[in-house]
């Protein structure tokens, strides 16, 4: 069980993690949180463990997302503190477009409903459809036309922005 | 001839059909160029969907080996056998205070007629004859509060400030009679080590300047309930005591919790107004202090034995954690710490 467990850890953390990430925005935060799944994986020893660990990480990441808007103050660390140093320091340059790539998609994302989102994160996670059907509560058959819609929406939203980006870049 | 839905094209392309399913939409597309088409054009928004998303990755880490999460978990399963142990162990102190509580009222009904008893109470440890002179709603039996900490419920400052209202006033023997005998079996119930936070206790008493607020020991329900989710503790290790310094009305008040840590050491986890920690970490290490090293904006200061690490939060918080630990020890724990406040 254990065994099956680990091979499920081996090919889906890393998908895990990306899930996780695409929900709370913070990559450290999102490692914690797939080991956390992970942990709990191994304690409950869940039957279908495949579309049980992206059950609970939905779950952890609505928790803190919960947590995130209770939280008025935010601990900061210190600075000067090692811990309080971003984990990749990557050249001014390409991180300054990586995030702007970034911020476009991720707000393309947000216009999204917050159930075709979920379904749409799902199935790039790599969950089948009756996986997602069983954890989202919609009939199989209502998979595909809800990740059309998504699928369309996502890359409507993405080209729309994307042309403001350009008239706004041609006005200045 | 029917034309083949889009979002069956999306199903089929993401293998969400049945196998009869597929061969029907396969032999019409064999015929039909339109669906054909939509195939293509649907396959190209996939495609562009998924490189999309891709974009919105984290940095890629390595993951850690399995067998650390496979300890983690065996250590989470005991760390849970273990809290239902001390869970089962105060709920059967509740019924054992309860059960005092019952038989002091009529002995202590007897102990009316006789003065002596009033006179000479039975010798009880300072801080549980503090918790007998505040019988009633405010202890944490009484509440029904199943903490470990339960029966060392004291208030040490109005102690101290009116010892009289304790032991010399005879024009209430019974209820002094009953608290002598409450505490006395207190004290045989509470099976914590006594820990006090002595050099709180003493530099308050040596200088009773403006951190002179009221300390008062609560039940760790009580607690949870005051300070909710910023109650500073480590999650997993037993806790001993729980403080609590009433600020000013509307100022947040500083929290103290001790646990233990399986080697029996205690540690101290203080959470409240910067100046006010930053001002108790001072007062501590006035005591008998070795060095004051400040070392970025954490500091670590000595006294005696014990070492203290501080940490600003946001909004001008401050947690610390002081105990006789290496100060390494200290700083993985009050990091620890500190990610487990933000987590919640």
């Amino acid at each position: 069980m254990s065994d099956e467990l680990e091979k499920l850890y081996q090919s889906t953390y890393t998908a895990v993690v990306r899930f996780l990430y695409r929900k709370v925005w913070d990559a450290e935060r999102a490692e914690d949180l797939a080991q956390e799944v992970f942990v709990r994986a191994l304690a409950h020893r869940p039957e279908k463990p495949r579309a049980w660990v992206f059950a609970v990480a939905a779950n952890l990441a609505r928790d803190e997302a919960r947590a995130a808007v209770r939280r008025k103050r935010h601990l900061t660390l210190l600075k000067g503190d090692p811990i309080a140093q971003p984990a990749m320091t990557p050249a001014a340059d390409d991180t300054v477009e990586h995030d702007e790539q970034m911020a476009s998609v991720q707000e393309a994302l947000n216009t999204l409903t917050p159930r075709d989102r979920e379904i749409l994160l799902l199935w790039d996670a790599g969950l089948s459809y009756p996986e997602i059907a069983a954890q989202t509560g919609l009939a199989v058959g209502a998979v595909g036309t809800t990740l059309a819609r998504a699928r369309r929406r996502l890359v409507e939203a993405h080209d729309r922005q994307q042309r403001q980006t350009g008239d706004h870049a041609a006005h200045s | 001839m029917r034309h083949i839905p889009e979002d069956e094209l999306h199903a089929y392309l993401d293998q969400g059909l049945s196998r009869t399913q597929c061969v029907e939409i396969e032999s019409h597309l064999a015929d039909c160029s339109s669906c054909r088409a939509s195939r293509d054009r649907i396959a190209a928004l996939r495609d562009r969907t998924t490189s999309l998303l891709a974009r919105l990755a984290p940095p890629r880490q390595i993951p850690p080996a399995f067998e650390s999460l496979r300890r983690r978990a065996a250590e989470e399963a005991s760390q849970r056998r273990r809290r239902a142990h001390v869970a089962a162990w105060a709920a059967s102190l509740v019924a054992a205070v309860g059960f005092g509580w019952t038989a002091s009222s009529v002995i202590g009904t007897r102990a009316l007629a006789n003065p002596e008893v009033v006179q000479s109470p039975p010798p009880v440890p300072r801080a549980i004859a503090a918790s007998a002179a505040e019988p009633g709603p405010d202890s944490a039996p009484a509440r029904g509060a199943p903490a470990p900490t339960a029966p060392a419920v004291a208030r040490p400052e109005r102690v101290q400030r009116a010892p009289a209202q304790v032991v010399s006033r005879p024009a209430r023997p019974s209820r002094s009679a009953k608290d002598s005998l409450r505490a006395a079996m207190l004290a045989v119930l509470d099976p914590a080590p006594a820990v006090e936070l002595t050099q709180l206790d003493d530099s308050r008493s040596r200088n009773a300047g403006e951190f002179d607020g009221m300390w008062r020991t609560v039940s760790w329900d009580g607690a949870r309930a005051e300070a909710g989710e910023r109650l500073p503790h480590i999650d997993g290790l037993r806790v001993l005591k729980v403080q609590v310094q009433a600020g000013e009305p509307g100022k947040r008040s500083v929290m103290v919790v001790a646990q233990q840590l399986s080697s029996g050491q205690v540690i101290q986890t203080i959470e409240g107004p910067a100046s006010d920690v930053s001002q108790l970490l001072a007062r501590r290490a006035m005591s008998g202090v070795d060095s004051v090293v400040l070392r970025g904006d954490s500091l670590t200061r000595s006294a005696g034995g014990d070492h203290a690490m501080a940490m600003q939060l946001g909004d001008d918080r401050m947690l610390a954690i002081t105990g006789a630990l290496p100060s390494d020890s200290l700083r993985a724990m009050i990091r620890r710490l500190n990610a487990e406040m933000r987590s919640k």
